[in-house]
């Protein structure tokens, strides 16, 4: 370990965002993370536990569609706000669960959002 | 910092007065949940059955078909007198629909109770179902002006190089390129007026932003933007199920450069709405929905049918005074029957077919289950796909010598995407699929030159470069807008030349059947350098553990048969190859996975497994045209001579078994045998085969409990040993992938059937293929999105399939019939959702054979466990006498 033990560690305070959805709602949650301006997100497939449907296996050899999958999004608490009203929604009907919660990270420019509202296209054709 | 969320944001439901324009998070959810009213709709190059209804599958059965049908305007059966006819012909059995009315009506007792003075319920209801007159169907409405103006910019946007020009502004994305182009656009000025050209300027130019801004100035109450939006997305089925497919299902390289998502399709009806003239939009409203009236839900309380029960009544020659002497409750009754709507008496013709056909079936199957399994030695084992023309077949082989056969879906459980030999050249598709969509490919599989045959297929490649060269000329002269009626002038000559020998002289032409017939000794060989060693193993021991195949046991010769349809100048030509190798012909996996089986590391790597093959056991592939019952064995020349004799016999045994299903299944299209190699080479052929036409079971078990019943083409066979899968993991694998491809399967046939116009594609001679996407009726409109009228309604008096206009396929859902313990399967069946799914909501019914006692258990769907009155403490698996 080179670096010195007296340098002084700058951490940000950041928003978590958790969500774990069928696999076969992967891409319309992709699609909100998009839109309400997360620039990019980690992506756990195929994870297992137990929920109010009893155990919930890993997905099947021959069928990607059957298991879950979990998205791990890092944003400034507005962002993530967004992206949270917008599970809402989907969760009305669509089975998933959410965790946000409050995180620090090294490199706050790392987790700048993408295209959101404030930032939508607004030029004319 | 803490995050301050509205305490009504997770119900949303926040009061009008309220409301503020929904963020484009929450437009992305709206706009996810609307997209599921349609299925994706693959291209028909690579054409998947996909259920037009998957959407819906949360719901139970019946109300998902009422709700679709409101949606889509379409039909929820049947017309009652396409029942009737195949009731006449036979084919659906009148006692099963005695059954069927005696249950609706409540039972035996309620169904005897007499309404009148020889008035019996169950006598009017089955008057109704059999003998009064009906409704003609009405014709489905012609599209509106809207729906056309956004089919024309779907079908000029998601062009994929049939056009010679491209329409301008792709990369705009599909709703700011049609913004772009609008206020030039004559449509739409009729169609909008000023209104129209004052919201082009204004509206935003982001779909999300767009369709935020139509919400609010709708106002519609708080949890009805995904009705109205999937209002929206169901105006256009087709062009909606295409965009899916493209964001959810295609390679990126096939919509690079012309981004097209739900969101766009969404926005650019909302502009249409809000800019048609304010006066109009009631009317337009209706009539966009394709509402027809008849398709409003009717509850059978209707008052106004005030004619229905004197109709009834005079039909048992009774006078209308005689109603009236009835007491209330006797006139209430015959009143429900009198209005029972058509759809009710439809769902009871479907109830009937399933019922009969399962009365049919699961004795044989239970009886044999009782019996002990055959122990001969096979001369040869073949696996064929899980199809349901694989059975006939199989049944054709066995009967030819002691062969024995086995189903596994016909991708081999390979999840491989192939890159054809010299494909760039060629100008071909980068890479197929050859798998079911329910999986991602894993490996992509370069074709290499075959040792020896490195010139050959050096002179193949350039010859399939000049083709597509040529091909690609001629098809995008012949489909362009401009260059068309040019180019039939220009090559007119030589193409009605050809038309004639193809039309006239079909069989003369022979070089054609070359194109659809797959040479013995391909000139590539699939390379296996991307597998790993414990790949190879796992595949390879994958068709032993999903199948039953016992190793120690294999016969000296194993064929793996994939399949493939032969058809020429058809656009549903993929619908016919193997839907488990992504609408490709199955040889090139079946050759893949042979290859690895007679690698000896792999078959060291098994032996350790416990799977000790025979040293002397080699594997071959093959793949059978199922248009022509032709049978190609794959590499012949890698067999060794000590085997050649067994392949002789068994090629013989393939040729008698092939000409003999031939002359069964040319039987059933009302033609001859030879007929049939002639419609897989003729120009003009609408009907090279029936497909997977009449397709009604799945049965996971050995073979030996199907092998004395002739299943007539009419299900898929999975092998299955229970005795080899304690956990049930394996039979997990077999109901969550396989038969899920088959019950998609089926409710493609279910629904193309009963609604040929809305969910099927209609007549297939007046179809126009539009690129490589799919077909439309006529010169534009909407894509159409199933199967043409000709895979499923016949239109000869063949007498196997009665007059024309009769089904050939008779719409019923699809019959799983496991080989297991009961509890094993109940098991498997909770840890799954999609099985609680399928079949608690009644998409799929279920029957279970024990094997230690052979007895058969339906399994009740969960309408059927709600508690009722003398149903206090339901089981859920209901007996079903054997």
């Amino acid at each position: 370990m080179t670096m010195a033990s007296n340098t002084t560690l700058t951490l940000h305070r950041l928003k978590k965002i958790e969500i774990i959805v069928h696999a076969e709602d992967q891409r319309p949650v992709e699609d909100l993370l998009h839109a309400a301006g997360i620039g990019g997100w980690t992506m756990i497939r195929d994870v297992a536990g137990l929920g109010h449907g009893g155990f919930h296996q890993g997905r099947s050899i021959f069928n990607d569609q059957t298991g879950l999958v979990m998205f791990v999004g890092v944003a400034d608490a507005a962002t993530i706000e967004r992206a949270a009203r917008g599970l809402a929604r989907l969760f009305e009907t669509r089975a998933g669960v959410t965790f946000l919660s409050e995180v620090e990270v090294m490199r706050s420019g790392y987790f700048a959002p993408g295209t959101a509202d404030g930032a939508a296209p607004v030029e004319r054709i | 910092m803490t995050m301050q969320l509205q305490k009504d944001f997770a119900g949303g439901a926040a009061s009008l007065s309220e409301r503020v324009l929904p963020s484009r998070a929450e437009v992305a959810a709206l706009v996810a949940l609307a997209a599921r009213t349609v299925a994706p709709l693959w291209p028909l190059e690579s054409a998947i059955a996909v259920n037009p209804l998957a959407g819906y599958e949360d719901l139970p059965f019946e109300t998902a078909v009422a709700r679709a049908a409101q949606r889509f305007g379409a039909r929820e059966t049947l017309p009652l007198a396409a029942w009737r006819r195949l009731l006449q012909a036979g084919r659906i059995d009148a006692g099963a629909l005695r059954e069927a009315a005696i249950a609706v009506l409540g039972g035996l007792e309620a169904a005897f109770s007499p309404i009148g003075p020889d008035l019996l319920p169950l006598d009017l209801l089955m008057a109704r179902l059999i003998d009064l007159p009906v409704a003609a169907p009405e014709a489905s409405p012609a599209l509106t002006g809207a729906q056309a103006f956004i089919a024309k910019w779907c079908a000029a946007f998601l062009d994929q190089g049939g056009a010679s020009s491209a329409m301008p502004h792709r990369d705009l994305g599909l709703y700011r390129a049609v913004l772009a182009l609008a206020a030039h656009d004559r449509d739409f000025h009729r169609l909008t007026g000023a209104a129209g050209q004052r919201l082009l300027l204004s509206v935003p130019r982001d779909p999300f932003d767009a369709i935020a801004e139509a919400i609010v100035e709708w106002d519609l109450p708080a949890g009805a933007e995904v009705d109205r939006l999937a209002d929206l997305v169901a105006r256009l089925p087709g062009w909606a199920g295409h965009i899916r497919w493209r964001c959810d299902h295609a390679d990126p390289a096939d919509s690079a450069g012309a981004p097209a998502t739900m969101a766009d399709l969404i926005a650019l009806w909302t502009v249409l709405e809000r800019a048609l003239p304010a006066r109009a939009q009631p009317e337009s409203a209706q009539a966009e929905s394709g509402q027809p009236e008849s398709a409003q839900p009717e509850s059978g309380q209707a008052g106004p049918k005030s004619w229905a029960a004197p109709a009834l009544a005079a039909h048992f020659g009774l006078a209308p005074h005689t109603l009236a002497t009835l007491d209330p409750a006797q006139r209430a009754r015959m009143h429900g029957i009198a209005t029972m709507p058509e759809s009710a008496l439809g769902a009871l013709y479907m109830t009937a077919a399933e019922r009969g056909y399962r009365d049919d079936l699961v004795p044989r199957l239970s009886a044999a289950a009782r019996k002990a399994p055959p122990a001969a030695t096979p001369a040869a084992q073949l696996v064929f796909c899980i199809d349901v023309r694989s059975e006939p077949f199989r049944r054709a082989l066995e009967a030819q010598g002691a062969y024995e056969t086995l189903g596994y879906a016909g991708f081999f459980g390979l999840p491989i995407a192939r890159h054809r030999h010299g494909a760039a050249e060629s100008g071909a598709a980068p890479r197929d699929r050859l798998l079911p969509v329910l999986l991602a490919p894993q490996h992509t599989l370069h074709e290499a030159p075959a040792p020896g045959h490195e010139a050959a297929a050096h002179r193949a490649q350039a010859a399939a470069a000049r083709s597509a060269w040529t091909g690609t000329l001629f098809g995008r002269a012949k489909q362009g807008l401009a260059t068309a009626f040019a180019t039939a002038e220009a090559t007119g000559p030589l193409a009605g030349a050809l038309m004639l020998a193809r039309t006239f002289a079909p069989r003369l032409a022979s070089r054609m059947a070359a194109a659809i017939t797959p040479s013995a000794d391909p000139v590539t060989v699939p390379d296996l350098g991307g597998f790993t060693l414990s790949e190879k193993l796992g595949y390879g021991a994958l068709l032993f553990r999903l199948t039953g195949l016992r190793a120690e046991t294999a016969a000296r010769l194993v064929v793996l048969a994939g399949h493939a349809g032969g058809a020429v100048n058809n656009p549903y030509a993929a619908a016919l190859d193997c839907g488990a190798c992504g609408g490709h012909p199955g040889g090139f996996n079946a050759r893949v996975l042979a290859a690895m089986l007679n690698d000896p590391h792999v078959r060291g790597g098994l032996a350790a497994q416990g799977l000790a093959l025979p040293e002397t056991t080699r594997f071959m592939a093959a793949e059978h045209n199922t248009t022509t019952d032709a049978v190609t064995l794959f590499d012949r020349d890698a067999l060794p001579a000590s085997h050649r004799a067994e392949l002789a016999a068994l090629e013989a045994a393939l040729a008698r078994a092939g000409a003999a299903n031939r002359e069964r299944r040319a039987a059933q299209l009302g033609r001859s045998a030879d007929d049939l190699l002639t419609g897989a080479v003729h120009w003009g052929e609408v009907r090279p085969e029936w497909g997977l036409a009449g397709n009604a079971a799945f049965v996971v078990g050995p073979r030996w409990l199907t092998a004395d019943a002739d299943l007539g083409g009419r299900a898929f066979l999975h092998s299955y040993d229970w005795r080899s899968d304690p956990e049930g993991q394996i039979l997990a694998m077999i109901l969550t992938a396989p038969m899920v491809v088959a019950q998609w399967i089926n409710c493609q046939y279910l629904f193309s059937t009963i609604d040929n116009d809305r969910y099927g594609a209609g007549d297939k001679t007046t179809q126009n293929a539009i690129g490589r996407i799919g077909v439309v009726q006529g010169n534009g409109g909407d894509l159409c999105v199933g199967l043409p009228r000709q895979s499923l309604f016949a239109d000869h008096g063949a007498a196997v399939s009665g007059p024309a206009g009769t089904p050939w396929h008779i719409p019923q859902r699809l019959l799983t019939v496991v080989h297991a313990p009961f509890d094993r399967v109940e098991a498997v069946i909770a840890a799954n959702p999609v099985l609680m799914r399928l079949f608690g909501n009644a998409w799929v019914h279920l029957v279970v054979i024990d094997p230690a006692s052979g007895k058969a258990l339906r399994r009740a769907s969960d309408a059927e466990m709600l508690p009722r009155a003398g149903n206090e403490n339901p089981s859920p698996t209901q007996e079903k006498r054997p």
